[in-house]
């Protein structure tokens, strides 16, 4: 089936009830990356929600992150608030997500919802505990990242439209390493790293890990490890290779299990490492 | 459907096709220098520019064109009146098959355009997503970092 029609939706409600409307053979669209390689031979007709006021970025009032679904990744690499939130974390992620002209392009909300078990961002948004707002024809719903992905989320944005992400305000530091072959492409292992330190000691830790090559999921057994221990250099090597031991690790065309399985533990050390040298111990 | 856009500072108002492509639909309209590469994404021949924005136009409904400045090569310069990139390309023998020229002079104009004075790194990190199998890239940059000197020289338009 050809797309018959493009919509420009000029607020939420409208791209809601256009979507409803096709009944699974409508595409919700912003950067169009995904659906421009690609369209399901389902997809009668592409609603564009550029301009149905999902932009911008803002500070909460607990100094946490909110971010539109229509913000561009670029936008978010340059903006002065992603700068000031964890010193640049996210600045430091966007900056390792495919390049410029993509970047341009690809939207929050978009990494969001097509979730590919390679992309950079999920590990990044899960290790943060984002939260993610959406729309459906009987009110909004909120959820956290780690929890909606659990759930058959692709149903539910079949009628639905995801309008924002909330970054929780943390008193640590973060760190994300990822390795691929180049710089510019996809992950063969991307990590994202949290601390958090009081009188020394490690008082809460985010571990995730993705393109493993499964969707990113939290290493809670390692963030169990680091808890009310000094992050010495033996403890994060240790955390290191436990992480190698918790996560789920699988073959496919870029990599095997087993190189996988032996890269984790320095990927990991190296994030905790970055992570505990830019902690200010205010945790 | 019909949809108005600029197209190299000229108006537009053309029928498209819901699902066409942004690249189509500029080579249907004459502008040749935006090339079809991969049309995946991956090599950056077809980029243009969306409201000065690089973007790749393989993966762009032309449908997004509506009510925005779309800027390719030809917008910059021509034949007769080179733009000063295209001048330092030409100049440092950037330029060998010519096919990953265009995408590369918008992203260099992308980048002199907020950065005056790129260093080597930053005009590789620009290009990085602009792929040549021609030159090995080292001389991409020298004409670049040419032509920000010509720009801060005030030889710019």
């Amino acid at each position: 089936m050809a797309i018959r029609r493009y919509h420009y939706a000029r607020d939420v409600d409208e791209a809601l009830s256009l979507l409803l409307a096709y009944e699974g053979r409508g595409a919700l669209l912003a950067g169009g990356v995904d659906l421009a390689r690609g369209p399901g031979t389902d997809v009668e007709g592409l609603i564009d929600i550029t301009a149905a006021g999902l932009g911008g970025i803002s500070r909460d009032a607990k100094k946490g992150l909110v971010i539109g679904a229509t913000v561009t990744l670029e936008e978010i690499r340059t903006s002065r608030e992603a700068r000031d939130y964890l010193g640049g974390f996210l600045t430091e992620v966007m900056r390792h997500v495919a390049t410029l002209p993509l970047r341009c392009m690809a939207t929050l909300g978009g990494a969001v919802v097509s979730a590919h078990p390679w992309a950079d961002i999920p590990t990044a948004l899960i290790a943060l505990g984002a939260e993610v707002a959406w729309r459906n024809e009987e009110r909004e719903e909120r959820a956290p990242l780690e929890e909606l992905y659990r759930r058959p989320f692709r149903a539910i944005f079949r009628r639905a439209v995801l309008t924002e992400v909330r970054l929780p305000a943390w008193g640590g530091a973060f760190a994300f390493e990822k390795v691929s072959r180049n710089a510019g492409d996809i992950a063969l292992l991307n990590c994202a790293c949290g601390l958090g330190v009081k009188d020394g000691k490690v008082a809460w830790a985010r571990v995730a890990v993705g393109a493993t090559p499964y969707r990113a999921a939290r290493l809670t057994g390692v963030e169990e490890l680091l808890v009310g221990e000094s992050p010495s250099a033996e403890l994060l090597a240790e955390a290191g290779r436990k992480a190698a031991a918790e996560a789920k690790v699988g073959d496919d065309l870029r990599a095997s299990a087993e190189w996988r399985r032996a890269v984790i533990p320095a990927l990991v050390r190296r994030a905790l490492e970055r992570a505990a040298r830019e902690v200010k111990g205010d945790a | 459907m019909k949809v108005y856009f600029e197209l190299n500072g000229e108006q537009k108002y053309v029928e498209i096709k819901p699902g066409e492509r942004l690249l189509d639909l500029l080579r249907r309209l004459g502008m040749k220098s935006v090339k079809e590469g991969c049309r995946t994404g991956e090599c950056g021949s077809c980029t243009v520019l969306l409201d000065g924005r690089p973007v790749r136009s393989c993966l762009t409904f032309a449908a997004k064109a509506k009510g925005h400045r779309i800027t390719t090569l030809e917008g910059l310069g021509s034949p007769e009146d080179l733009h000063p990139l295209q001048e330092a390309f030409l100049e440092t023998g950037a330029i060998q098959c010519g096919f990953c020229t265009p995408g590369m002079i918008l992203v260099a104009y992308h980048l002199l355009s907020h950065n005056p004075d790129p260093t080597p790194e930053e005009v590789r990190e620009a290009i990085s997503g602009n792929l040549c199998r021609c030159t090995g890239y080292a001389k991409i940059v020298d004409a670049v970092l040419l032509a920000a000197e010509r720009k801060r020289k005030g030889d710019w338009r």
